[in-house]
């Protein structure tokens, strides 16, 4: 589940209209930004870059990285300029084509435009490019703040994308989060490829003490170590300067692959439940000493005392996953769910 | 689907309906039950023709006394669609009736002139009307085909088999093969039982050697369904040939009517122009000479002529090569059984009236002043000039047919000056009522130069009308626009057993009609004439499209009241730097009076709103894209109504039929007049809504829209959406408007909504069950 996206903010004349507050432009940067860390967040082993359409042309402002802070950082009001001139969809589609192209077959190709204008001036048949990008799979999606315009609903029907117009500031935030989750695979990516990855360890030097770290030579405290090469990364996930091999961490991947295996959800604790799993807890191996609490029964994601289910005065509603059969308060739910995607029972083994 | 309605099964071929197709339905089946005419209103975009074409086949089927359906068209392109809707539905129909013989099988035909159909390699290449019926005739007619025979028959006695080839050219006598390949087949020439669009008749000509008009005409008498043009049914000159035979039990219906009464009137008037009277005066020239020619040649021809025209025979049609050509332009029931006068029954005495009756046109032609008058002064002038009276020149046309077919005249579109001068005799010598005679020598928008137009208006639609409302048991008139409806009953003088303006049931408010009054400035917007030519209306003007381009996207269209002014206000737009300003945002493209062009710009107009470009059609109401072009979908997002377009209230025809309409109707004519501009706004405006799911903005962009006489002769299914706060609105509060309404409309919307704007079969198994719509109009919700 790799995903390549082009993120396009037009910066055209109409961007500086005030319809969204403080204007549009100003509105989309920011939503943006906080689209960029979601799109991280929910896919860290994807790769993201950045251009804008401005006097009829396309800057292209980043390259495809997989770095969130760099990204975001060139996404600012004041070292951008002011927006002007037109937009040209069709620039923006060829732009996508040219650096999409080349990247490997098993990653979705995507193009987010996010569209103030309501014309494209075009060098060509913007139609024309539109069918270059569904030759090379690139699924393009439009996101409107204006109205509809005709030619954009066509370029994302026809390649498989999604078009939404923003009714206000809250909408076109929605419309462009939703744009972080994965989209559906098409038949055409559905073959299956090996990719080689490293699982490197974070090096386990005392606080105090620092090393040179990656290509810049960095005075760091923590690193983490490429296990083919040795070489020392900041920061996960990344590619290793020395030897190219994509370096992450497994709750990365179970991050990215959330959307395919996500994790059961867990029901509400009951009478029943806690004696079944009771009888199947038993013939497990403790993970370690019991934690003695008052009532008897405590969360295995934080170790917090929880009430017994079903005893009177209950405080907490507690949870228990239908698979490892442990007990998790409240707040470790959301945290499993939303953010770690691994249930830390089912992790141990307890299956 | 098929269902049951106040127990006619009536045959729909989609799954679901909408309610108020039903409703029309009823109302239809309704009037046909009474034997009356109607009126029906329903707006564009709700699947009228398929409704009307379904509930009349299935009646049809369910009441055999019944009898053909004419369905009327106003252009081909219309007539193509009705046919191509009529196929789908017969498709459907046969999963239930079954196909072969005694199946109740449709025949179903389009038929149009020869320019459409002729397949003859030669002739159908040529470019005009009138060439094409003409060529046709050189090849067809009686007298062209008996020498060809005589000539076949002797050269078969004299030299064998050279001349036994049947077609093409017998000796230098060129026939035409596909005629007389149908001409062979006679009777047995038949379509089998399907939809035939003019396309379909030519391909079945080709195939079969039989021309295709000749089998269309033929092919009348047995179809079930007949798509042709409105003048075949109210053109007096058309209707005789073609209409003739149909049987009273028909049930006529006139699509897109809102502009009826028009051509109604169009079909009896004449204009005259000089140049006009200069070929009709050659053409006298010429018939002269031919006349000389054939008493030299063979008197017995001319003699034979002139017994005829003494026992009168020309009246009971039994004249050589009667075919159809040349029919008189006054209505059936007045035209005059009686034998024709003895002063013009000698061809020299006829040539010699007219040559009378040429001079003095002339003469009223040279007259420096406009002047009007109506038919008796008109004769009484004729009368004391040059001793020609109304009896005679009642019988013009029908004397002047008889001489071209005696002179065995082939080539008639040569002849059209001199057929039109005697139009206009017959007409002035039978109708003493309801014309005016109106003489113009310039025009008054360029007074210097001299174009003398003589003009016989015909000021009573209904009087075109009258000989089908009365020959025909049921006539449906219906439109998306026929506001004020009871409006039309009174000018067309008939009494509806049904009058209904239906609405539209919509799951989204899709339209968003809007009253712009003032610019941004608060100045007041007016096209009145003493507003028109200030140039702060025309920049407010500016400034609304400007600032509309600026937030709708792809295509915008704007009409305005007239080409003058288009022209007047895009001049001052261009020095304002307003169009500089437009073009940021779209391109813009100008109708123009030249058609080549217009096309030309509506199709780059097209490719640039398909392109993401975005473009602005400025257009004129009443003008040919205003009637027959639509801008659907992204092509039409949003469409302005600069001003209210007023017929041009100067002219004489319209202040003489003003007069008249307030004499005989009892119509005001400030009512009329805002009847007429209102409508032909409503029609501009319609443009660009063509289907449910589609979505625009209307603009009105007029201060006298806000006044009550204006906005409630808007159609219902536009002013039920105009809101009170939308009605009075600056052009910023417009833009405002404007963009929250695109907005809203840009998010996706469910086509499906089953149940609330569609009844499926069930639903309306039970609705017939509850008794009707009205009964249970919760039922289907």
């Amino acid at each position: 589940m790799i995903r390549y996206l082009l993120l396009v903010v037009d910066m055209s004349r109409a961007a500086s209209a005030q319809d969204l507050r403080p204007n549009r432009l100003a509105c989309i940067l920011g939503l943006c930004r906080s689209f960029i860390r979601e799109f991280f967040d929910q896919n860290p082993l994807s790769q993201l870059g950045i251009a804008i359409m401005r006097n009829g042309l396309v800057e292209k402002l980043t390259d495809l990285s997989g770095s969130p802070e760099a990204q975001v950082a060139k996404l600012d009001a004041g070292k951008l300029g002011s927006p002007a001139g037109d937009a040209s969809l069709q620039n923006a589609l060829d732009l996508s084509v040219s650096l999409l192209r080349s990247l490997p077959p098993y990653g979705h190709r995507e193009l987010l435009v996010v569209f103030s204008a309501l014309a494209t001036c075009d060098p060509g048949n913007v139609l024309d490019s539109a069918k270059a990008c569904k030759a090379n799979n690139i699924r393009v999606s439009v996101v409107g703040v204006a109205a509809e315009v005709y030619v954009c609903r066509r370029i994302t029907e026809e390649t498989g994308g999604t078009y939404g117009v923003a009714l206000n500031e809250t909408h076109l935030e929605q419309l462009l989060l939703a744009h972080s989750s994965p989209p559906p695979a098409t038949s055409a990516q559905a073959k299956a490829e090996l990719v080689r990855m490293g699982f490197p360890q974070r090096s386990t030097e005392e606080a105090s003490s620092a090393v040179f770290v990656g290509l810049e030579a960095r005075l760091l405290s923590g690193n983490y170590t490429c296990p083919r090469c040795k070489a020392r990364v900041p920061e996960l996930p990344c590619e290793c300067h020395i030897c190219g091999l994509t370096l992450i961490s497994s709750p990365h991947l179970a991050r990215s692959y959330h959307h395919l295996f996500p994790v059961p959800p867990y029901h509400e604790d009951s009478k029943e439940r806690a004696e079944e799993a009771a009888g199947v807890l038993i013939r497990q191996p403790a993970m370690r000493d019991e934690v003695p609490t008052s009532t008897g029964s405590y969360c295995f994601g934080c170790l917090r005392e929880v009430s017994q289910p079903g005893a009177a005065g209950q405080l907490h509603l507690t949870l228990r996953c239908g698979r490892c059969k442990q007990v998790f308060c409240f707040e470790c739910d959301a945290y499993v769910h939303e953010q770690l995607h691994n249930c830390p029972g089912c992790e141990f083994g307890g299956t | 689907m098929r269902f049951n309605l106040e127990g006619l099964t009536v045959y729909f071929p989609y799954e679901y309906i909408y309610p108020e197709q039903y409703r029309y339905m009823l109302e239809l089946k309704r009037a046909l039950d009474a034997r009356g005419h109607c009126l029906l209103e329903m707006p564009t975009g709700t699947g009228k023709t398929i409704t009307l074409l379904s509930l009349i086949t299935s009646y049809q089927l369910a009441h055999k006394e019944v009898g053909k359906l004419i369905y009327c068209t106003r252009t081909v392109p219309e007539m193509e669609k009705v046919l191509a809707e009529l196929a789908e539905l017969i498709e459907y129909r046969a999963k239930y009736l079954g196909r072969g013989p005694g199946s109740n099988e449709i025949l179903a035909l389009g038929l149009s002139s020869r320019k459409n159909l002729c397949i003859h390699p030669r002739v159908a290449e040529e470019g005009s009307r009138e060439s094409v019926d003409a060529g046709c005739r050189r090849l067809t007619a009686s007298w062209v085909r008996e020498r060809a025979a005589e000539r076949v028959s002797r050269g078969t006695t004299e030299g064998g088999e050279e001349g036994g080839s049947s077609g093409g050219a017998v000796g230098e006598i060129e026939l035409c093969d596909y005629f007389e390949g149908h001409e062979r087949a006679g009777v047995e020439a038949l379509l089998p039982p399907g939809v035939y669009t003019l396309s379909d008749l030519r391909d079945f000509g080709r195939k079969h050697g039989w021309c295709p008009y000749f089998l269309a005409r033929h092919m009348m008498a047995f179809a079930n369904v007949v798509v042709y043009n409105y003048q075949y049914m109210i053109d007096p000159k058309v209707s005789q040939m073609v209409s003739r035979e149909l049987e009273k039990e028909c049930v006529v219906v006139f699509d897109e009517a809102h502009n009826i009464d028009n051509v109604c009137i169009e079909a009896l008037s004449v204009n005259l122009r000089k140049q006009t009277l200069e070929a009709a005066g050659r053409n006298l020239g010429k018939l002269s000479n031919s006349i000389r020619r054939a008493r030299e040649a063979d008197a017995a021809r001319l003699q034979a002529e002139y017994n005829r025209l003494v026992a009168g025979l020309i009246a009971q049609g039994a004249l050589r090569g009667g075919e159809d050509w040349l029919a008189n332009p006054a209505l059936p029931a007045d035209v005059v059984q009686e034998t024709v006068p003895g002063n013009i029954r000698r061809a020299e005495h006829f040539m010699g009236f007219l040559h009378r009756f040429l001079a003095f046109l002339r003469d009223k032609m040279a007259s420096p002043v406009v002047t009007s008058q109506s038919p008796q002064v008109f004769l009484h002038e004729l009368q004391e000039r040059v001793q020609v009276d109304a009896k005679t020149l009642k019988f013009c046309y029908d004397r002047l047919s008889s001489l071209l077919k005696t002179l065995e005249i082939t080539n008639t579109d040569e002849f059209t000056p001199i057929q039109l001068v005697a139009d206009f005799a017959t007409l002035v010598g039978t109708y003493a009522k309801g014309f005016a005679i109106i003489m113009e020598p310039y025009d008054e928008r360029l007074p210097q130069v001299p174009d003398p137009v003589l003009q016989l208006s015909c000021l009573d639609a209904s009087l075109a009308m009258k000989p089908v409302f009365s020959k025909f048991q049921s006539v449906v008139i219906t439109s998306g626009t026929l506001s004020p409806i009871d409006l039309y009953p009174r000018i067309l003088n008939f009494n509806p057993v049904a009058i209904q303006s239906f609405q539209m049931t919509l799951t989204r408010d899709c339209l968003c009609p809007v009253v712009v009054t003032r610019g941004a400035d608060q100045m007041p917007m007016s096209t009145k004439f003493e507003m028109r030519g200030d140039p702060g209306v025309m920049r407010n003007y500016g400034r609304l499209l400007v600032d509309l381009s600026a937030v709708v996207p792809d295509g915008i269209v704007a009409f305005f009241v007239s080409y003058r002014y288009m022209d007047q206000i895009i001049a001052k737009w261009h020095d304002m730097g307003i169009l500089q300003e437009i073009m940021q945002h779209k391109l813009i493209f100008i109708e123009t009076q030249d058609v080549v062009e217009t096309t030309l710009a509506l199709d780059n107009f097209r490719r640039a709103c398909d392109s993401g470009r975005g473009a602005v059609f400025l257009s004129v109401a009443r003008g040919k894209v205003a009637e027959g072009i639509d801008f659907d979908r992204h092509y039409g997002r949003a469409v302005v109504m600069f001003g209210v377009p007023y017929q041009y209230t100067l002219s004489r025809i319209l202040r003489a039929r003003l007069e008249y309409l307030r004499e005989t109707f009892q119509i005001k004519e400030a009512d009329y007049l805002a009847f007429d501009a209102v409508r032909q706004a409503a029609q501009c405006v319609g443009r660009v809504i063509r289907s449910k799911a589609d979505y625009g903005m209307m603009i009105f962009a007029d201060k006298r829209y806000q006044r009550h006489d204006k906005r409630d002769k808007l159609p219902q299914w536009i002013t039920r959406h105009l809101k009170e706060a939308h009605m009075n609105l600056s052009t910023d509060m417009m833009v405002h408007v404007a963009r929250e309404f695109l907005r809203a409309m840009a998010q996706p919307y469910d086509r499906g909504a089953v149940g609330k704007s569609l009844l499926s079969e069930a639903a309306l198994a039970a609705l017939d069950a509850a008794g009707g719509l009205d009964g249970a109009g919760a039922a289907g919700a």
